[in-house]
């Protein structure tokens, strides 16, 4: 066990909170947003679906499972960066 | 259908045989085996479980049903149950996983420093876990019930025997490898229907390219039938209900017990983060395919179905009308069936799917043992949490102490039976709509244990006396807006008992700020090991400095 700089490990949790907050702003918007003004996005049409429908059955659920693999991508990246990569055995 | 008993049991008994086949041969030996499977499941298989855990009888028989129902506005389960992992991996999973702790009672009694707190806490997850069974159980009852010809209480009573027998013999070990093979028969099971009814009714085998047509076609038969719409949104509830629902069932998933104590079987961090991503992506394939279901049934029940001549109908219709899940009744008696002639109940249209493409005797044992899955591996984990929130949180940290390894595994074990069978009891005769009890379960998760988890790993002043009252009062909140919605006709803003999570959370939140500021700040200790779960594993803080450590120390912390 060794003493690190704390800004290091403080820069760590700075940019895993800013990442957190970006994802959960777009996922707050694919979902309680969209449904706030479905009405006025039903004028859209997308995948032979008007858009608010095609939405809340496929585009909120595909955004979730894109962020949820970007979000643990970028963090191995960052944790690599810092020196953290643990590779496990599984 | 003599043939289709004989098929149906013949792929419910061999399914069943594969999933106590592994669970004996991973039985336990262990108290850390035995509650989370001594951590070393990888991310992928521990997706699959986390899907199998996840989707119950609710999401598998009665969530496509729900949104033919409700059109629009039954999409807020499916936005609602998919969100919800990004509250849990982003916000929860990681940090819950470095805390080392094995049970959510366990995190909140040793966060808050407060026993009363865990005790709470563990009643709370024996409250929440079986009210949500008991909709498994009664929902494994109506599948072997009518597959296998029997009374649904007589079904029932088949499930109840098979789940208290894997669960207690071979605990989390045996339910993870178990959940993976019942994923698979499951999500199989879903998707091969759905994809013979696209491929016949637009020749194309990719359901989630063609439905958006059937969509747009069911728009133009509402606009001639002039019945409500199917894509208008709004039109069975409030915008405010619809987004209420929403974040309680965000919330709830965020704070479900038997969900969260998946993210401790795995060895890291990374691993939780990499595993809520899998979970979401299996279960995202089931959530994805549910709306597919509902347009095309809606489509085949307002083309095939009405219009025709009442002596003239379907032969599968039949056989559904005799089990009080379908009417078709020619109430103006004009010898034509009309649209508005025919109510049918959320649970069929998954579970007749088969029968109405004309798929054969195999697809439809198929559907029966995909259901059977659903229901018996969500049961499986929340006796899982029943049992840990027993014999861990009250028993050894409560009562006694002094408790061998051994006694606590019988109490684990034990109370895993007791519970089946009480929650099996209930379902002989359930307090309400399958959909209805599970929505409950959510609402009282996200007024509980959602503000205690979010506010504990992300706010290190909160102290035991505020999440005592946070709890306390959302639980409060919630059951009397549930009751006061439901019985009394009180709502506001349209939401009515199923949205109940929204104000439950909102209380508790407020709750739990107001009453930890107004007391003493949580000890150095308490801080120091609340700052410590912003940093990852290979790095401790202490007295106000971080020490890098080697990740092989931190990875599985003594307990």
């Amino acid at each position: 066990m060794r003493k690190i700089d704390k800004k290091e490990a403080d820069s760590y949790f700075r940019i895993r909170t800013i990442l957190i907050t970006i994802y959960l702003l777009i996922g707050f918007t694919a979902s309680f947003v969209v449904v706030f003004f479905a009405e006025e996005l039903s004028e859209f049409s997308f995948n032979g679906m008007p858009f608010h429908y095609f939405m809340g059955a496929q585009g909120a659920i595909l955004i979730f499972i894109i962020l949820l693999f970007i979000n643990a991508i970028i963090n191995d990246r960052i944790d690599k960066k810092f020196g953290l990569d643990q590779d496990q055995k599984d | 259908m003599d043939s289709q008993f004989l098929v149906s049991l013949l792929m419910i008994l061999g399914t069943f045989g594969l999933y106590i086949g592994i669970a004996v041969y991973n039985m336990a030996r262990q108290t850390s085996d035995f509650y989370v499977a001594g951590r070393n499941v990888p991310a992928v298989f521990n997706g699959m479980a986390i899907g199998a855990d996840w989707m119950s009888a609710a999401s598998f028989i009665g969530l496509a049903g729900t949104v033919m129902l409700l059109g629009y506005d039954g999409l807020a389960y499916i936005m609602g149950w998919t969100g919800g992992y990004l509250l849990l991996t982003f916000l929860l999973a990681p940090q819950l996983r470095k805390s080392g702790r094995y049970t959510v009672p366990e995190f909140i009694g040793d966060r808050y420093s407060s026993s009363t707190a865990r005790l709470i806490a563990a009643v709370a997850t024996i409250i929440i876990s079986f009210t949500y069974s008991i909709g498994q159980l009664s929902g494994s009852g109506v599948v072997i019930g009518r597959l296998l010809e029997v009374h649904t209480a007589v079904g029932t009573i088949i499930g109840v025997v098979l789940i208290a027998f894997y669960s207690a013999l071979g605990g989390m070990k045996g339910i993870t490898w178990t959940q993976v093979a019942q994923y698979l028969v499951l999500i199989i099971a879903y998707l091969i229907p759905v994809i013979f009814m696209s491929l016949q009714l637009t020749n194309n085998p990719i359901p989630w390219m063609t439905y958006g047509q059937i969509v747009g076609e069911l728009q133009q038969l509402d606009a001639q039938l002039g019945v409500s719409e199917y894509v208008v949104p709004f039109t069975e509830a409030t915008r405010w209900q619809f987004l209420a629902l929403m974040f309680t069932l965000m919330a709830g998933t965020a704070g479900l017990p038997h969900v969260i104590v998946r993210f401790y079987t795995v060895s890291t961090m990374k691993a939780a983060r990499w595993s809520g991503a899998w979970a979401l992506l299996f279960i995202g394939l089931l959530y994805l395919s549910a709306p597919a279901y509902a347009a095309f049934s809606r489509f085949i029940l307002m083309t095939q179905v009405a219009g025709s001549s009442i002596a003239d109908l379907p032969a599968w219709t039949a056989s559904w009308v005799n089990t009080g899940s379908l009417s078709v009744a020619d109430t103006n008696a004009d010898g034509i069936l009309q649209w508005e002639e025919i109510v049918i109940s959320n649970d069929i249209v998954v579970m007749a799917t088969p029968e109405i493409a004309n798929l054969g005797i195999f697809v439809i044992g198929l559907m029966a043992a995909g259901a059977m899955a659903a229901a018996l591996s969500t049961a499986g984990g929340l006796m899982i949490a029943i049992s840990a929130a027993l014999s861990q949180d009250i028993y050894y940290r409560s009562i006694n102490p002094e408790a061998t390894e051994s006694q606590r595994l019988l109490v684990g074990r034990a109370s895993i039976i007791i519970a089946t069978v009480a929650a099996g009891l209930v379902a002989l005769n359930p307090p309400g709509a399958i959909t209805q009890i599970v929505a409950w379960a959510f609402a009282l998760a996200s007024g509980t244990f959602f503000p205690a988890l979010i506010l504990g790993v992300w706010w290190k002043r909160a102290n035991g006396p505020g999440v005592i009252a946070g709890m306390l009062t959302g639980l409060g909140v919630t059951l009397s807006y549930i009751f006061a919605a439901k019985y009394g006709g009180f709502t506001i803003l349209g939401i009515i008992d199923t949205g109940a999570g929204v104000f439950g959370a909102a209380a508790a939140i407020i709750a739990i700020i107001v009453v930890s500021l107004a007391t003493k700040a949580p000890s150095k200790e308490t801080q120091e090991e609340v700052m410590d779960l912003r940093y990852p594993e290979g790095m401790t803080y202490k007295d106000g400095e971080v020490w890098r450590t080697d990740p092989a120390d931190t990875k599985r912390p003594d307990h």
